[in-house]
């Protein structure tokens, strides 16, 4: 299905053409709702970002796809299997095959950036140590980092590094979906182009379907198929980015109209 | 799906040679099929190789890795592609790309050169944490000079709340360990005196060994290992969430904030501290000689006035404050020198444990050598 034309949060088809489906998904801390019957498909293939206001529960949400933290209800479902089922082997058929950019990183401070990368490929392949080497070579060099910074720590890299040592973490194993919580945000400007270049080419050479949260109106305009709004615990607008400035709306309207998304959306 | 076994042929009949790659090309499958591939590197030669992918079925960029290492590295232009894919063609041109750069990287470093570099680092370490330490100490005598200069200064509530963590709830701990210290003497005192038929001196013993030594010695010692961790852990993650460089930009001085409330608070604790520690080490010395040599209490206790004597108390006692200020500044120093990473906490809440209780048995030994020269 062309993303251009899925305009509401639950689409008509199949399980197989879907990467993330949700459906009645609620979160609530104590008394406080964050979700409530939230429903979302996020197609094969597509980059998809979600945008929402502060407590809106963008890194929530995310938290329960990938299996972190359990929704309070509502189902799951991630390449067709259930994140959440008792079931073993459900959960271990997802093993692998997503990888997760966190925030701040989140790299293992006492490895070097090689070790980092190396890290999933000695966990879940057979690789022989000197083409693991390779591999991770190889993983760092495609999130776009100079060979040199292969030795260093994460606490000797600059934030942009570090962001792209997640990056090839991430990307370590050809995962099919990669999640990216702010990838772009503590960036400036033209690191932040450059990411979402990268991210663009990284999802066209291995045909990733890309899960994006962001507040970065040049990411959503450059790297974004569609958009998924969230407010009011659920989501309140999707599609391509032109489609959701028409029929902004609230917090939307505020968002788009705002100074810096004139700016940046001309 | 099951994955299929990669497989590979290289046909050199041809004008130029085409390597043939069937089943699943993909990190999974690649780890048995290296070893073969990896003789072969290179060997592909002519310009261009030819690659067949008609058999090929899944494939990722690890793979697609290891066949274009398959073909010679030099060639100018990409392989051409016999047979149809879907990624095959986009997948190699990317990686093709980077292959040249996985080459260049640098080898790890071989283990014993790793070894005597560590060796170097932690000689100049020691050097340098021994200034820093010197230096560390001078600035915290200053600063607490001004607080007593200028008592208003002096931030009570933070001296008050490390008082109580510090130093009230570890009473218990310490009153605990010490009447057992002190119980275990007299056990002691009792088997070995008893063969010269001078069991009676176990009282000297505990009265000696309690007040002179161990009171204040493992109040020392509980001190160094729950204060000071604590202190290097809390202004340590302070350090990491840049807490300390807002406190100094906004006018305010660390040393004033954090060091001089924990050095007021241990120097005011540690001898009340050492105090019940002695008094449950005699209790635990006298409960067993009592029960054990037939002693009754007042025995006990003349005996310990008579010939022990206050003069030992004083001279377990004198050596509090020196500890506490030991305690302190070690836990508040390394503290300050957490950088901005995990591993340098952790590296310097150990740091901070240890050096604290060898300076403690290290001053205990000065300690004794200077009493023994006065005669105490």
């Amino acid at each position: 299905m062309n993303p251009a034309g899925a305009l509401t949060p639950i689409l008509d088809i199949p399980d197989d053409e879907v990467a993330i489906r949700l459906r009645g998904v609620g979160n609530r801390f104590g008394d406080v709702v964050i979700h409530e019957h939230l429903d979302l498909d996020v197609l094969r293939g597509e980059t998809i970002g979600i945008v929402g206001g502060s407590g809106t529960g963008k890194s929530v949400l995310m938290r329960a796809i990938i299996g972190l933290r359990p929704p309070s209800e509502g189902k799951i479902m991630v390449l067709g299997h259930d994140v959440w089922s008792n079931d073993p082997a459900e959960r271990k058929a997802l093993d692998a095959r997503w990888g997760v950019m966190f925030q701040d990183g989140a790299l293992f401070s006492n490895l070097t950036v090689r070790e980092n990368v190396m890290v999933p490929l000695t966990e879940h392949t057979n690789l022989p140590p000197k083409l693991r080497l390779e591999i991770a070579d190889l993983k760092i060099l495609m999130a776009g980092l100079p060979p040199s910074s292969a030795d260093k720590l994460p606490s000797e890299l600059s934030g942009g590094m570090r962001k792209r040592a997640a990056l090839a973490r991430a990307i370590a194993l050809d995962p099919d979906i990669l999640f990216l919580d702010e990838p772009t945000a503590g960036l400036d400007p033209i690191t932040a182009g450059k990411f979402d270049a990268l991210v663009n080419e990284l999802k066209e050479t291995l045909g990733l379907t890309v899960f994006l949260i962001t507040h970065d109106l040049d990411t959503l305009r450059d790297a974004c198929d569609r958009v998924a709004a969230l407010a009011e615990g659920k989501v309140t607008a999707i599609g391509p980015l032109d489609h959701l400035r028409e029929h902004a709306t609230g917090w939307l309207s505020d968002y788009f109209g705002g100074p810096r998304g004139r700016a940046a959306l001309g | 799906m099951p994955e299929q076994e990669a497989q590979f042929t290289i046909d050199r009949s041809g004008p130029a040679p085409v390597l043939r790659v069937t089943g699943d090309w993909t990190i999974h499958t690649i780890g048995q099929i290296d070893a073969e591939l990896r003789p072969v590197r290179d060997m592909v030669e002519g310009r261009p190789a030819i690659v067949d992918v008609s058999g090929l079925m899944d494939l990722d960029t690890a793979g697609a890795y290891v066949i274009e290492k398959a073909l010679d590295s030099s060639a100018a232009e990409p392989a051409q592609m016999l047979g149809k894919h879907p990624v095959a063609g986009r997948m190699l041109a990317e990686v093709r790309k980077f292959t040249a750069g996985c080459d260049a990287l640098p080898e790890p470093v071989a283990l014993w050169r790793q070894l005597l570099e560590r060796i170097g680092r932690s000689m100049t370490q020691v050097y340098e944490e021994m200034i820093d330490t010197i230096g560390f100490f001078g600035e915290t005598v200053v600063a607490c000079g001004k607080a007593i200069a200028n008592p208003s200064r002096v931030r009570w509530l933070p001296t008050f709340a490390v008082a109580e963590s510090a130093g009230l709830n570890a009473v218990p701990i310490v009153m605990t360990l010490s009447f057992f210290i002190g119980a275990v003497i007299a056990f002691l005192g009792k088997t070995i005196l008893q063969d010269f038929g001078a069991s009676v001196f176990t009282i000297e013993l505990v009265g000696f060994a309690v007040l002179r030594e161990f009171g204040v010695l493992i109040t020392a010692i509980i001190l160094a290992g729950r204060s000071d961790s604590s202190f290097t852990a809390q202004i340590g993650s302070m350090k990491m969430t840049q807490e300390i460089d807002a406190m100094r930009i906004l006018g305010m001085s660390p040393m004033e904030m954090l060091v001089v409330p924990r050095v007021i608070a241990l120097l005011v604790m540690f001898p009340i501290l050492t105090f019940l520690a002695m008094i449950a080490g005699i209790a635990g010395g006298a409960i067993v000689t009592m029960l054990t040599l037939d002693i009754s209490p007042t025995l006990f206790f003349n005996r310990l006035n008579d010939n022990v004597g206050v003069d030992q108390f004083w001279a377990g006692m004198g050596k509090a404050p020196v500890f506490a200020f030991i305690i302190a500044i070690i836990g508040c120093r390394q503290g300050l020198n957490v950088e901005s990473d995990v591993i340098s906490l952790g590296q310097r809440t150990t740091a901070s444990v240890v050096q604290a209780l060898f300076m403690v048995i290290v001053v205990e030994a000065i300690f004794a050598l200077i009493y023994m020269e006065l005669g105490i």
